[in-house]
């Protein structure tokens, strides 16, 4: 019996694989837990059994010990190819059938469900939709298709029968840069609306940081260094491994993580337009700037050097130049960052749309990090 | 040698035999589909073997490599002190000789297949028959029918050594004519049974590559 | 069985010697294959390196494979017959077109394409580097062929040469249809005479000397081809060769 201890959609107990005359085991004695609806990603070096501990899950692979449990039940009391076909499944080299077309490779695990054929090309249009492949693709073979357009078809036949569980090897491996990133992009955006379990591999810590709710950092001989969400990580790495794996720039990534949204802003050298000079001067030295900028409830109206205040009578007559450091309040604070050192003010504005909402200063945002 | 004839050719014996010629054509390809179907069916259980045993596959090749390296007309004459003068001795015969080719072929066929879609395919549920009916013979197929294509065009040459135990298809012609070669009917016998199995086999080597061509579409269009 | 096998060890210990034994009809059979295979190479080689080496007539040497595939032996040794019969007529000093000639006319037409074709592939396909190599040390375009090209391509070649051998061996049974001797004679004329005894004996004679063709240029292959050159001979045979039906 299978006494479920925990809510999570896959549980890795204790699992370890040895193969055959090696003297240590590909994975060793891994413990996981990856709750519904979330992605838990597997990273290392090459050697540390994240592969292995993946094609175990769908029994490409036998553990040699332990349990491995997909959605209460038992992986091995199951009959193997009924666990596979209730599991996406995309590699990084794809493996689309070229001898069908694209519409036959997306039914795949419907044939083999024997659904019947007008629920079956109900689905295939609706997942072509859905992975923004074009409808007259349906018929072409995969040959003709470009790297980018064959991985998204690979995704759509994964989640055809619309599995609860997704496998995902090195998915975006085999795309050049500008397309992976595009489509790791798509594919979280997928995830929002679809709210999959996945496991994912890689070997690349920024796709691991970018796509995981969870990182599982593993080391050579499938030794499991830390597991945990990617911001925590890159915050209290558990050892000097995994700081070493996450690398010198660990508080860069983890600044590419926090958005925003949550950071406290400042006020900045801001006045009304109602404002007397003398209040201009004091948010100068507050600030220790030689210039402000004038607000107006959430319209920004610009900024204006101190001397401007020597020869005005009042605020409002002051002619404004336009704030052109801007940044939106959905971006990162990483992105807040490079918009204050690539530009020559001190400070970027925040904006939700044309609201304007504050400041921030390389100074607070680096104060953001140690939060 | 007064008694040679002076013309080589005489054309007017083509119009005169018409139906012979039919029917050893039609006794040829007989002759012919039987040794490549049988052939193939044998050479598909024996690849199917290989690939599952891989240490079969050795033995396999040896021995079939062996039977290919026997002249044909001893290969015949082994076996008709056994089987006498039949269609079952000339079908032994020609079926030995397409065995290495296409075991050879339909294995390499088969190894060709990316190992990544056959990952694929299991990794989402295909069962060992199903991969091999579904995937990887039809990826083979282009190797395979190239093996077909060699074994079908060697048959069809072997056909004619048949006539020498009483069969033979177009090798009637060449062997009666052989008979009376210093007449113009014999030189054209020899002549016309050469000639129209040479055509024949150019023209199923021509079937087999558009028969591959109407089953492979996909390996047709490509990414422009 | 039994009695067969004793009549078959019998007929090997009464038929050893003389013009019908088989040590003379070996003699023939190995006679008329190997002047076959000697023309051949004389003149399907100067052909086939002179094309390989100007890079010209590709489509020539897949052409010549094909054909030479589609050609039935028996046809090609039975239309020789008509045609040396013929020659023997007109041309003074050749007293006799049975026998000999027409089984040499047959064997030499189909060693040809084996050799034509692995002579043209093997110098083809030397690696243009090297002969980019030979270029910048001076060597000129016969001198490439002769020091580079050839000794390059020699695996490729003796592979052909093989390939032609064997199948010239083994289609010189056919020769006792057009009057020659060699080791056909017993199949046909136990075909002829339905004794089984004289035909499984001529069986077996035949095919152990279509193996012991393919052991000797096995053996031939180690001694003549250099060790690093070894092995891609046998690679490219089954694609670079014809082999003709026989």
């Amino acid at each position: 019996m299978v006494s479920p201890v925990s809510d999570a959609m896959i549980r890795l107990e204790a699992v370890t694989k040895q193969y055959p005359g090696t003297m240590t085991p590909a994975v060793d004695e891994l413990s996981l837990e990856i709750p519904e609806g979330e992605i838990a990603v597997l990273v290392g070096p090459s050697g540390c059994g994240k592969t292995t501990t993946l094609k175990m899950i769908n029994r490409l692979i036998e553990p040699t010990s332990g349990e491995i449990v997909v959605a209460g039940e038992r992986v091995t009391e199951m009959d193997q190819s009924e666990l596979r076909r209730g599991i996406g499944y995309v590699i990084q080299q794809i493996g689309l059938f070229p001898h069908r077309t694209i519409a036959e490779n997306i039914a795949t695990v419907p044939k083999l469900l024997g659904w019947d054929k007008a629920r079956t090309n109900e689905r295939i249009d609706e997942l072509i939709d859905v992975v923004q492949l074009e409808p007259e693709m349906r018929d072409r073979y995969p040959a003709e298709l470009s790297g980018g357009q064959r991985q998204r078809v690979g995704v759509a036949r994964a989640l055809a029968a619309d599995p609860p569980v997704m496998l995902m090897d090195e998915p975006f491996g085999a795309v050049d840069p500008i397309v992976r990133s595009a489509l790791q992009d798509q594919f979280l955006d997928l995830q929002h609306r679809l709210n999959k379990t996945i496991v994912l591999v890689t070997h690349d810590i920024d796709e691991a940081i970018k796509l995981g709710d969870r990182v599982a950092i593993l080391n050579v001989g499938g030794i499991l260094e830390q597991y945990a969400p990617p911001s925590d990580m890159l915050r209290e790495p558990a050892n000097a491994f995994v700081a070493d794996f996450l690398g010198s720039d660990r508080g860069l990534k983890r600044l590419g993580l926090l958005p925003i949204r949550n950071a406290n802003l400042e006020m900045g050298p801001v006045v009304a337009p109602t404002a007397h000079p003398q209040d201009a001067h004091r948010v100068m030295e507050q600030y220790g700037v030689d210039w402000f900028a004038v607000a107006e409830g959430k319209r920004l109206l610009g900024w204006a050097p101190g001397t401007a205040l020597e020869t005005a009578p009042d605020v409002r007559s002051i002619p404004l130049q336009p704030y052109r450091t801007r940044i939106d309040v959905g971006s990162t604070l990483k992105e807040a960052l490079d918009a204050v050192v690539s530009s020559r003010a001190p400070m970027t504005a925040v904006f939700d749309g044309d609201d304007y909402l504050g400041m921030l200063s390389a100074d607070r945002i680096s104060r953001e990090i140690v939060q | 040698m007064t008694l040679v004839a002076e013309a080589f050719v005489d054309w007017g014996w083509i119009g005169d035999n018409l139906d012979e010629i039919w029917d050893k054509v039609a006794e040829h390809l007989v002759l012919t589909g039987i040794a490549l179907g049988v052939g193939l069916a044998i050479s598909l259980a024996l690849a199917a073997l290989a690939l599952r045993f891989r240490r079969s596959y050795t033995p396999i090749t040896w021995m079939t490599g062996t039977l290919y390296s026997i002249p044909s007309l001893a290969l015949f004459a082994f076996l008709v002190p056994i089987t006498g003068f039949t269609t079952l001795t000339a079908e032994i015969g020609l079926v030995s000789y397409t065995l290495l080719i296409l075991i050879r072929n339909i294995v390499a066929g088969i190894d060709g297949v990316p190992p990544d879609i056959k990952e694929a395919a299991v990794g989402m549920g295909y069962g060992r028959l199903r991969l091999f009916f579904e995937i990887e013979l039809p990826l083979a197929l282009p190797v395979i029918v190239a093996g077909m294509r060699i074994a079908a065009v060697t048959t069809i040459g072997l056909v004619t050594v048949t006539a020498l135990i009483g069969k033979g298809g177009l090798g009637f012609f060449i062997l009666r004519g052989l008979q009376r070669f210093f007449s113009t009917v014999g030189s054209t016998e020899i002549l016309i049974g050469t000639l129209l199995s040479v055509v024949l086999a150019v023209i199923v080597d021509v079937g087999l590559l558009l028969l591959e061509r109407a089953l492979t579409p996909w390996a047709r269009r490509k990414v422009a | 069985m039994a009695e067969f096998l004793t009549d078959l060890l019998a007929w090997f210990g009464d038929n050893w010697s003389g013009s019908t034994g088989y040590i003379t009809r070996t003699w023939e059979h190995l006679w008329v294959s190997g002047w076959a295979v000697l023309a051949a190479m004389g003149v399907a080689m100067p052909l086939a390196s002179w094309l390989g080496h100007a890079r010209r007539g590709g489509i020539l040497a897949i052409s010549v494979v094909n054909v030479g595939r589609a050609l039935p032996s028996f046809g090609i040794v039975a239309l020789s017959l008509p045609v040396t019969i013929r020659i023997a007529r007109n041309v003074p000093f050749i007293d006799s077109g049975l026998g000999f000639l027409p089984t040499f006319v047959a064997l030499f037409a189909l060693a040809l394409p084996p050799i034509f074709t692995n002579t043209y592939t093997g110098v083809r396909n030397v690696s243009p580097e090297a002969v980019e190599a030979a270029r910048g040390m001076g060597f000129r375009g016969t001198g490439i062929l002769w020091k580079v090209e050839l000794p390059l391509a020699s695996p490729v070649i003796l592979a052909g040469i093989r390939t032609s051998s064997v199948q010239v061996v083994a289609t010189a049974t056919l020769g006792a249809l057009v009057a020659y001797g060699g080791l056909g004679r017993y199949i046909i004329d136990g075909f002829a005479l339905r004794d089984n005894v004289t035909i499984f004996a001529g069986a077996l004679l035949v095919a152990a000397l279509s193996v012991l063709t393919e052991v000797a240029f096995s053996i031939a292959e180690r001694w003549l081809v250099p060790r690093p050159l070894r092995n891609v001979g046998t690679q490219q045979r089954p694609e670079a060769a014809a082999s003709v039906a026989r």
